[in-house]
């Protein structure tokens, strides 16, 4: 699934965390199917995928709270494969933060400190230190229950954090807040991680989250990566049908290729219409089994009679109705009945696209396009 | 209209009645505990002296010290059998658990006639316990920890166990993570287990009855041996100590548990 790079051993020193082909089985599932993975040192990387397809199962096997049936981890190099959780390098915040109730503030922060020992004074000045990093100071001396959802996500942040750890483990810290909070507590932990330049490992079923706060993005189904890219290749470039449903890329076509010239390729969907996109270095020509478009990208303009000529090399182009509108605020989500395909097409207008004078209504005749460029070849 | 009325009246009268019969009896206790009346039934004037008495009599005194010193070692021995018991009962999975979780339940709801008189057989046919402190105590942990062990389980069932993960990954070993997490989350659910239990403990008759053998008089035998003799105005004083007692445990769990 993953193609493992040449410059493996040139850069060993970057690597803050290494997974090779993990296996975790449960009765009946394979929750990690042979996961390989090299994270780099300072990134923000996310594991995506819906519910049950194994990314938190990944994470609790790189924290150590379970063990795996095959495999190996690296953390910093070091194979921490029989190491228990308090021996690893790392720190887990949960999705619960499991704030321990009966202490305060600064008593959950300087928890591991305490644990490993450390002078008293020295642990004054940390969680000080730390107290700060996350905009908690004065509340210090509260207990978890007198803090809202996204302090409690703040304390439970410093109190791995001032542990120093190679890298953070995050599971689906985020999910238990408000979308407001979410969104605010997104940009905070993106500021943190760039303040502390700790590797940070989020794990997330929130496409946007993932999207917003990432450097890098596995996206995982049934206990494997699908891909792995930056943010803006997994979302314009998904390489499979899976990920680009997934990634809202809702208007999926199969189909196969027909012909070639230049750096473009032809392609016939099922129904035998036919349509250019740009060659792909990753997939093979035999391989492709359809292309993706996302709803933004496409145009709509009511049907005239003079079929306005387009070049087909250049332009998608397709006649349909429009079925239903759907008002966003921001923006209108339209579907569209294709008619030379019996296919539903989806369509995202902005407010400021939909233009003035010409309202497209439900029951319209319409003629949708969109740049072939835009057309993104998908393998099986 | 008339009718409607009659209903909750009989009620409140029926439920009047059941709480005067329930209280009475200890109210008079407590009052006669201070009357000089020397067969303690009737109010002739107020004295402390029959407390005094009570504090003089060896007898009274060495079966209290006894009574306390059992209640005490059962409480400390229930509590944490019943912690271990629950912890497991709760977090190992294993073959006949259910079963297991359902037979401790038997000593609660035997009648302690039969448990008494096993125990005594069981202590004295089998592995020969002398009957004395050992036999009662040992007795008295047998009917007490399955009470902890419920009253713990219901408290864990409220407990968050990624609070535990996180002290493991925080850097707690397991033993720490118990001493400084878990322990002080299950700390109201032990001390309510302690406050039913030692006046449980230190009430019981019938068990400690079979099991006591001779000279290990505690206070509730003690109180039964004298009835032979009339009630004299120190049982009063003694039956006062026994409510004192156990409200002030019942009172105190209640604020344990609303506090946890």
């Amino acid at each position: 699934m993953i193609k493992s790079s040449n410059k493996e051993n040139e850069n060993r020193d970057d690597i803050c965390l290494e997974v090779k082909d993990v296996v975790k089985q449960y009765p009946g599932v394979t929750a990690v199917d042979h996961v390989s993975l090299q994270i780099k040192k300072g990134e923000i990387f996310s594991f995506l995928g819906s519910s049950g397809c194994g990314k938190s199962t990944l994470l609790r096997l790189i924290a150590g709270l379970e063990s795996m049936d095959q495999g190996d981890i690296f953390i910093a190099g070091k194979c921490v494969n029989d190491l228990p959780p308090y021996e690893r390098d790392c720190s887990t915040v949960f999705q619960s933060h499991a704030l321990f109730p009966h202490m305060n503030v600064a008593d959950n922060i300087a928890f591991g400190l305490v644990e490993r020992k450390v002078a008293k004074s020295e642990i004054n000045k940390k969680v000080e230190e730390k107290v700060a990093l996350v905009n908690l100071g004065g509340m210090e001396d509260r207990l978890p229950e007198q803090l809202s959802g996204g302090q409690q996500q703040r304390v439970a942040l410093a109190r791995s954090l001032i542990l120093e750890p190679m890298i953070l483990l995050l599971d689906e810290p985020l999910a238990a807040l408000d979308r407001k909070l979410r969104k605010e507590m997104q940009l905070e932990l993106k500021r943190i991680q760039r303040e502390v330049g700790t590797t940070f490992l989020n794990v997330t079923h929130d496409q946007k989250e993932a999207l917003s706060v990432s450097d890098r993005i596995g996206v995982m189904n049934e206990g494997r990566f699908l891909q792995i890219g930056r943010p803006d290749e997994i979302y314009e470039a998904p390489r499979s049908v899976f990920v680009a449903s997934f990634m809202g890329a809702s208007n999926i076509f199969t189909g196969k290729v027909v012909g070639e010239e230049d750096d473009k390729i032809e392609l016939e969907t099922k129904d035998g219409r036919r349509t250019f996109a740009l060659r792909s270095e990753d997939i093979n020509n035999d391989e492709i089994a359809g292309f993706s478009i996302h709803p933004e990208l496409i145009r709509i303009e009511p049907d005239k009679a003079d079929d306005q000529q387009v070049d087909p090399e250049k332009t998608t182009i397709f006649h349909g109705k429009i079925n239903e509108v759907f008002y966003q605020g921001d923006f209108s989500e339209f579907t569209v009945f294709l008619k030379e395909m019996d296919k539903v097409l989806i369509v995202n207008l902005n407010r400021g696209d939909i233009g003035h004078g010409r309202r497209l209504s439900e029951g319209q005749d319409v003629v949708v396009s969109w740049e072939c460029r835009h057309n993104n070849i998908l393998a099986a | 209209m008339r009718q409607k009325k009659i209903a909750p009246k009989i009620l409140g009268l029926l439920s009047g009645l059941v709480v005067i019969f329930l209280w009475t009896p200890v109210i008079v206790i407590i009052i006669f505990s201070f009357s000089t009346n020397k067969f303690g039934v009737q109010w002739d004037g107020f004295t402390l002296k029959w407390y005094a008495e009570l504090l003089r009599n060896d007898a009274v005194r060495d079966a209290l010290m006894r009574s306390v010193f059992i209640a005490t070692v059962t409480v400390i021995a229930s509590s944490i059998i019943g912690t271990m018991t629950a912890y497991g009962l709760y977090k190992l999975h294993f073959k006949g658990k259910k079963f297991l979780r359902t037979s401790i339940l038997l000593p609660i709801v035997f009648p302690a006639v039969v448990t008494g008189a096993a125990l005594l057989v069981f202590f004295t046919r089998f592995i020969h316990i002398p009957l004395g402190l050992p036999s009662i105590i040992i007795a008295h942990i047998v009917f007490s920890s399955p009470l902890a062990v419920f009253v713990i389980l219901g408290r864990m069932q409220r407990i968050d166990w990624a609070w535990e993960e996180a002290a493991m990954d925080l850097g707690a070993t397991r033993k720490r993570t118990f001493f400084r997490v878990i322990g002080p989350q299950l700390m109201p659910a032990i001390a309510a287990a302690a406050m039913l239990i030692f006046p449980w403990s230190f009430d019981d008759f019938v068990v400690t009855y079979f099991v006591a053998g001779i000279g290990s008089t505690t206070l509730p035998i003690y109180v039964f041996s004298q009835l032979r003799f009339g009630a004299t105005p120190v049982l009063n004083t003694i039956g006062t100590l026994f409510v004192v007692l156990t409200i002030a445990g019942q009172g105190a769990m209640y604020l344990m548990q609303k506090r946890g």
